[in-house]
C-alpha cells in the first residue's frame, strides 16, 4: 500500500464510509457520533459517543472504525466515551436525509412553533405531519415508534435527545 | 475495595442499574405485547449502558476491570438496594417499582447535577437525556393501572404495598456519607433526598387516589379503596392511621422519613435471600469462562 499522510480529513473521509449497522443508509459521521480524530504520526485516535448508553451495536461500530482507520495504514485507537452527551442535533443535515430515505423519520426541530408544540414529526412515507407518538421505544434504544393516521402505517423515527 | 469514599458512591449507582436492568432484561420476549415488549428491553439495555459508564470511573480511580467490576465480584461485594433484586413477581409490581426507582434516580440524579465529582457530573448529564423517557414510561404506565380498571388498579396498590417500604432504602446513607458530603462529591445527603423524593411520589399517589399505600392498612374490598386523602388520617388512636410503613410518618401534611429503613443493608452488601438467585444466573458465563474476549 502507498502510504500518504494520515490526516484527520483524511480519517474523517474514511469513516464517512462507515455506515451505521442499524441504519445502513447513515455513515457514522453523517450521525454526528464522531467526537474527535487526533493524528500524531502514524497513530490515530478515534473518540466516539453512543447515540443512546444502551446501544448494542457499539462494538460492531468501533470495530468497524478500527478496520477503516487501519486501512489507511495508521495504527488505531478506538474509544467510546461516555461523559459527553450525544445529542439529535448532532446529526448532520445530509444525515437527516438519509435517515428519511431508509423510512426513519429525522428527529423533529427543537424549535418550539405556534400554540407552544414542538414541530411535529413528518411521516417518511406520505410526508403528513399530523403522527402520533405510539412508543418511545423502538428496535433500537436511538428509535421510537410513530404512526401516521393519513396513510395509515407506522413508522420509525429517530429518538429525540437533547 | 479500595479507600476512596467515591467508590461507594459510584458502586451504589451502577449496582442499582445494573440489577435494574437485569431484572428489566428478564421481561424480554414475555411481555404481553410487542412495544411494552420493546420498552422493557430499551429501558434494560440503557441501565445496563449506565451501569457500564459508572464501572468506567470506577476502573479509573482503582484499576479494576469494568467487567470483572460488573460480572466478578463475590455477592456481598454488590452495592445496589434490596428493592432492586426483588423478582418481578407480575406486571403491576415490574410497574410499581419501576416507577419507584425512576422517581428516585430522578431525585437523585437532579441533586448530583451538582456534585463537585467531574466525571460523576459529566456521566449524569448523558444519563438524565434518557432517563427522561424511563420516567415517562414509568409514570404512563403508573396512571394506566392506577385509573382501573379495578384489578389492574388493586394489582398496582398490592405492589406498591410490597416495594415502598424497601423502595425508602434507595436512599439509605453511604458508609462513607460524611466524607462525601465534606468534600462536595455528594451536594444533598441521602436523607435530604429522600425527603424531595417523598414529596414526589407523595403527590403523585394523592392524585392517583392511592395515597392510603403509605398509610393505610386498608385490605379487603374495593370499596375501602375509594381515594382517601392523607391529609384525613388522625396521627393517633385510629387504627386505620397506623403506618404500614416502618420509618415513615405523616406531619404538617407532608410524609417524612424517621428512624430506620425496611429492607436496608444494600448499601453495605447486605442482600435479600432474592439476590443469590439473581447473582448466580447473572455472572454465570463470566464465571465459567473467566478473562473470555466477546
Amino acid at each position: 500500500m502507498v502510504t500518504r499522510a494520515l490526516t484527520e480529513a483524511g480519517v474523517l473521509a474514511a469513516l464517512d464510509e462507515v455506515m451505521d449497522p442499524e441504519i445502513p443508509s447513515c455513515s457514522v459521521v453523517d450521525l454526528g457520533i464522531v467526537e474527535r480524530v487526533a493524528v500524531t504520526g502514524d497513530a490515530v485516535e478515534v473518540d466516539l459517543l453512543p447515540t443512546f448508553s444502551g446501544c448494542p451495536a457499539l462494538d460492531v461500530i468501533g470495530r468497524d472504525v478500527a478496520r477503516a482507520v487501519e486501512q489507511l495504514g495508521a495504527r488505531t485507537q478506538v474509544r467510546w466515551v461516555r461523559t459527553r452527551p450525544w445529542t439529535t442535533d448532532r446529526i448532520t443535515e445530509r444525515g437527516r436525509a438519509r435517515l428519511a430515505e431508509y423510512g426513519i423519520a429525522p428527529p423533529g426541530s427543537p424549535v418550539v412553533v405556534e400554540l407552544g408544540r414542538p414541530d411535529p414529526i413528518a411521516c417518511p412515507y406520505c410526508g403528513a405531519r399530523a403522527t402520533e407518538e405510539q412508543s418511545a421505544f423502538g428496535p433500537t434504544p436511538c428509535r421510537a415508534i410513530r404512526y401516521c393516521p393519513a396513510c395509515r402505517n407506522p413508522f420509525e423515527a429517530f429518538k429525540p435527545k437533547g | 475495595m479500595g479507600s476512596d469514599p467515591r467508590l461507594g458512591l459510584l458502586l451504589a449507582l451502577a449496582d442499582d442499574e445494573l440489577i435494574m436492568g437485569h431484572r428489566l432484561s428478564e421481561w424480554t420476549g414475555w411481555v404481553p405485547y410487542v412495544e411494552e415488549d420493546l420498552a422493557m428491553s430499551s429501558i434494560a439495555q440503557d441501565e445496563l449502558g449506565h451501569a457500564r459508564a459508572l464501572y468506567e470511573i470506577v476502573s479509573s480511580i482503582d484499576g479494576q476491570d469494568v467487567d470483572a467490576l460488573a460480572l466478578g465480584r463475590a455477592a456481598d461485594e454488590y452495592r445496589n438496594a434490596v428493592l432492586c433484586e426483588r423478582p418481578n413477581r407480575d406486571y403491576a409490581y415490574t410497574v410499581a417499582r419501576h416507577w419507584l426507582y425512576d422517581t428516585a434516580d430522578d431525585v437523585r440524579l437532579a441533586a448530583l447535577d451538582a456534585t463537585t465529582f467531574k466525571e460523576l457530573r459529566e456521566a449524569i448529564e448523558v444519563f438524565r437525556l434518557e432517563e427522561r423517557y424511563h420516567l415517562e414510561h414509568a409514570r404512563l404506565w403508573f396512571r394506566r393501572l392506577a385509573e382501573g380498571p379495578v384489578e389492574a388498579r388493586r394489582r398496582l396498590a398490592d405492589a406498591l404495598e410490597a416495594a415502598i417500604g424497601e423502595a425508602l432504602a434507595l436512599f439509605e446513607p453511604l458508609p462513607e456519607e460524611n466524607a462525601l458530603l465534606a468534600d462536595g462529591t455528594l451536594p444533598r445527603a441521602h436523607e435530604e433526598m429522600l425527603a424531595d423524593w417523598l414529596a414526589v411520589i407523595g403527590a403523585d399517589l394523592d392524585a392517583a387516589g392511592l395515597d392510603y399505600v403509605l398509610a393505610g392498612g386498608d385490605e379487603g374490598s374495593d370499596a375501602e379503596m375509594i381515594p382517601t386523602s392523607a391529609g384525613a388520617i388522625e396521627a393517633d388512636g385510629d387504627a386505620r392511621a397506623r403506618l404500614q410503613v416502618p420509618g415513615l410518618a405523616r406531619r404538617d401534611g407532608r410524609w417524612a422519613h424517621e428512624g430506620a429503613f425496611a429492607g436496608a443493608g444494600g448499601r453495605h452488601g447486605q442482600h435479600s435471600e432474592d439476590f443469590e438467585p439473581l447473582w448466580t444466573e447473572m455472572t454465570a458465563l463470566y464465571r465459567a469462562h473467566p478473562g473470555a474476549s466477546w
